[in-house]
């Protein structure tokens, strides 16, 4: 079996031609080599930095730190397990319910429901928008002397500690960010749904299946593609999460996020390798997750 | 012509810097030419940064710059940028290619990069200006570590406590007096008896509730014992560093219910709208009220921070230094340092107030005889004052104010009866910080 895949292989290999492969050199060393130079080379820097105390200005200075950064993360700093907490809500949030959400609004459009194009546009909109001009909108809205408190007639004095109190803070900003979450994640699936073919669909419909048997035995699988893209994009949005809280607060110690650590620590005058060990912590975070279920949705499709 | 000299003289300087392992051997090598600066400086070009101030920020330095232009000769080339952009990667920018001068920050912020070498020594320059400026302020321009000061001091404010005159009347007390604790807890009681807020404080930049903590802890345990923590030579843990929060702790029952949702813009507002009895704050926010309506401006009042410990009485103010720093990776170094010299002498200052600087100049040549009541008054609480600190952000290590104190003072004033706990946490990550 190996052996057939390995001869089947080096047929395929043998059989390009020359300006095949200068094309494929190409197209795959320029872009492989752009991306060793701009991110595995810091990200290697980043790492053997992490175990550093440094300034970030002169070289000489650097001293070995061993563990030390990391262990000031995780024994003294109250910081890092708040920030843990918050993108691990956030990620809940957004697998649980933001996610699924887009999938069935993409769903219920695409079955063409009353006024579809109306709420695909209204959905689709928050997309268009970047997350810092989002949390400049939503900033402008919720803060003491903002628009909303003044709906509620709070002026300054008496505003409502929307962004401040954490019981009310972590629900605010996961609504702000799934709302432009859910439209995102919605116009992915649309594009991935109007790509199969309706007859399954039909068939099955005719076998008497229910709706929720459709999408679950015939919607789901032949979307494989997508739902990859969607489960990774879901993972990385959620732990990278950085410019519409940085936007609503300015400082990053209200609502942290492991980002917002990472950047507190490089810039100013505060620089100092616990940043780039914050980062190493936020890479392991997105990589072993990604890495893992890549492999195992792989691993079913050659199955 | 010249401007190539300058390409090759920066080159040598960087040689020179590369041999000897230290950029502040540039100061030095420059100065020895400095007899020829004058004619270099002729026709050159000096870069000039302005770090925020719109519209006023721009009209001044052009009218500072133009008058340096028609001394010298020299052309400058002026831009102005972000502030907090600017102080955020302020480390990369002069790494690469800085502008020659720019407003800077004494304390921390300028003494840790000069110590760096990333700016110029301007030794040679506030010689030229001694006899203008106090020594406090040159004390406070110089590094504590290599002697050399590396910011050119030129203006500053106090932090005081601001109230309006017309509220403190209404309840009954003499605005003029306000003068100790038990006085500020009673305007705090009876401000809140109105149904309004007692003392008005923002946390959500973390940096400005720092004020408050500096200022109770100098009238607590005096202004020694609070470099001294910020520098490490005392404790966080240390039963009087309690102290101060137990202070600090009496004022949150006054405070507004939502510190953490607003900052400095919100705490004037409250003022403004005659929502709060009193606020720690710098006074720079004073035209904001001029800007509102003149009565506005003629209610508005600042007294030094009341006493608490009749030992140290009031004789501690935060009055942040500011002045001109010259990047010592600039392309015209010699420039840069002729450029910040003219900005912090008195001609230079007498063009910027001109072009309507409001700013309190440190400078001794800096005419006050027409100043308003209120300017006046700030004036007084920095008389007032025997010991200067510059806001526990200038005065303590950047990678510890910001990331560790900020944090603390958060979540202290969200749960204040988690004070041990959080005190052993900052005097933890204090010890774990890398020594020198």
């Amino acid at each position: 079996m190996k052996t057939a895949a390995t001869v089947k292989k080096n047929r395929s290999r043998r059989s390009l031609s020359k300006t095949d492969r200068f094309t494929l050199a190409t197209f795959v060393g320029i872009p492989t080599l752009l991306q060793i130079i701009l991110l595995w080379v810091p990200a290697v820097v980043t790492i053997i930095l992490s175990f550093t105390y440094w300034n970030g200005i002169r070289l000489k200075d650097i001293q070995w730190a061993g563990i030390q950064n990391y262990k000031n993360i995780f024994v003294n700093n109250p910081l890092f397990y708040q920030a843990l907490k918050n993108n691990g809500i956030w990620l809940a949030f957004f697998v649980l319910i933001a996610t699924p959400l887009g999938i069935m609004l993409a769903y219920q459009i695409d079955r063409g429901i009353k006024g579809h194009a109306f709420y695909e546009s209204i959905y689709y909109l928050p997309v268009v928008l970047s997350l810092a001009v989002i949390g400049i909108i939503w900033n402008f809205m919720l803060q003491p002397g903002g628009f909303v408190q003044g709906l509620m007639g709070r002026d300054i004095g008496n505003a409502i500690s929307i962004y401040g109190d954490p019981k009310i803070n972590t629900w605010v900003i996961l609504g702000i960010a799934s709302w432009r979450h859910i439209g995102y994640i919605m116009l992915l699936y649309l594009s991935g749904l109007k790509s199969v073919d309706p007859a399954l669909k039909e068939a099955a419909a005719i076998d008497g299946a229910t709706e929720w048997q459709i999408f679950r035995k015939i919607i789901l699988p032949t979307m494989q593609p997508v739902n990859i893209i969607i489960v990774v994009i879901t993972l990385i949005e959620s732990l990278r999460a950085f410019d519409l809280v940085y936007i609503i607060y300015g400082s990053p110690t209200i609502f942290p996020l492991l980002n917002l650590l990472v950047f507190q620590n490089f810039a100013g005058q505060g620089i100092s390798m616990k940043g780039a060990a914050y980062a190493v912590i936020l890479l392991l975070l997105c990589i072993v997750p990604i890495i893992t279920y890549l492999r195992i949705s792989f691993k079913e499709d050659l199955k | 012509m010249s401007e190539e000299k300058n390409v090759v003289s920066r080159r040598s300087v960087l040689k020179g810097a590369a041999i000897g392992g230290a950029a502040l051997a540039a100061g030095g090598a420059l100065s020895a030419e400095s007899a020829s600066a004058a004619t270099r400086l002729k026709g050159s070009t000096v870069k000039w940064t302005t770090r925020g101030g719109g519209a006023t920020g721009d009209k001044i330095a052009k009218a500072v710059n133009d008058a340096f232009t028609k001394k010298t000769g020299a052309k400058v080339v002026a831009q102005q940028v972000n502030s907090d952009d600017f102080q955020n990667n302020f480390a990369q920018i002069m790494q690469g290619s800085p502008d020659d001068a720019f407003g800077w920050m004494a304390g921390y912020r300028s003494n840790h990069f000069g110590e760096m070498g990333l700016l110029a020594d301007l030794t040679r320059e506030i010689g030229h200006l001694k006899s203008t400026l106090p020594t406090a302020a040159i004390k406070g321009a110089t590094s504590p570590v290599t002697k050399k000061p590396y910011i050119l001091p030129t203006t500053y404010y106090p932090w005081g406590l601001h109230y309006r005159k017309s509220m403190v009347k209404e309840i009954g007390m003499n605005p003029e007096k306000i003068n100790n604790w038990d006085d500020f807890v009673k305007l705090m009681t009876l401000t809140q008896k109105k149904g309004l807020v007692g003392y008005s404080l923002g946390a959500k930049g973390g940096w400005e509730a720092m004020g408050t903590f500096d200022i109770l802890n100098a009238r607590v345990n005096g202004y020694k014992y609070h470099i001294d923590l910020l520098n490490g030579r005392a404790k966080w843990t240390d039963a009087r560093t309690k102290e101060t929060f137990k202070y600090f702790a009496q004022l949150i029952p006054f405070m507004n219910e939502n510190v953490m949702d607003i900052s400095w813009d919100g705490m004037r507002d409250l003022l403004l709208q005659k929502k709060t009895g009193a606020m720690m704050m710098g006074s720079w926010f004073a035209n904001d009220f001029k800007a509102k309506s003149q009565a506005d401006y003629d209610d508005l009042w600042v007294v030094p921070f009341p006493e608490i410990n009749p030992k140290f009485g009031v004789d501690t103010i935060d009055a942040p230094l500011d002045g001109i720093s010259v990047a010592a990776n600039g392309k015209n170094v010699t420039g840069g340092k002729a450029l910040a010299e003219f900005w912090a002498s008195p001609e230079g200052i007498a063009e910027a107030v001109k072009a309507g600087d409001t700013n309190i100049y440190v400078s001794k040549s800096f005419d006050t005889s027409s100043y308003d009541a209120f300017n006046k008054q700030k004036l007084a609480v920095l008389a007032s004052a025997k010991n200067i600190m510059f806001f526990l952000d200038r005065d303590a290590r950047g990678d510890f104010a910001g990331p560790v104190v900020g944090p603390a003072i958060q979540s202290f004033i969200k749960k204040p009866s988690d004070i041990n706990k959080i005190l052993e946490n900052v005097q933890a990550q204090w010890d774990a910080l890398p020594k020198n």
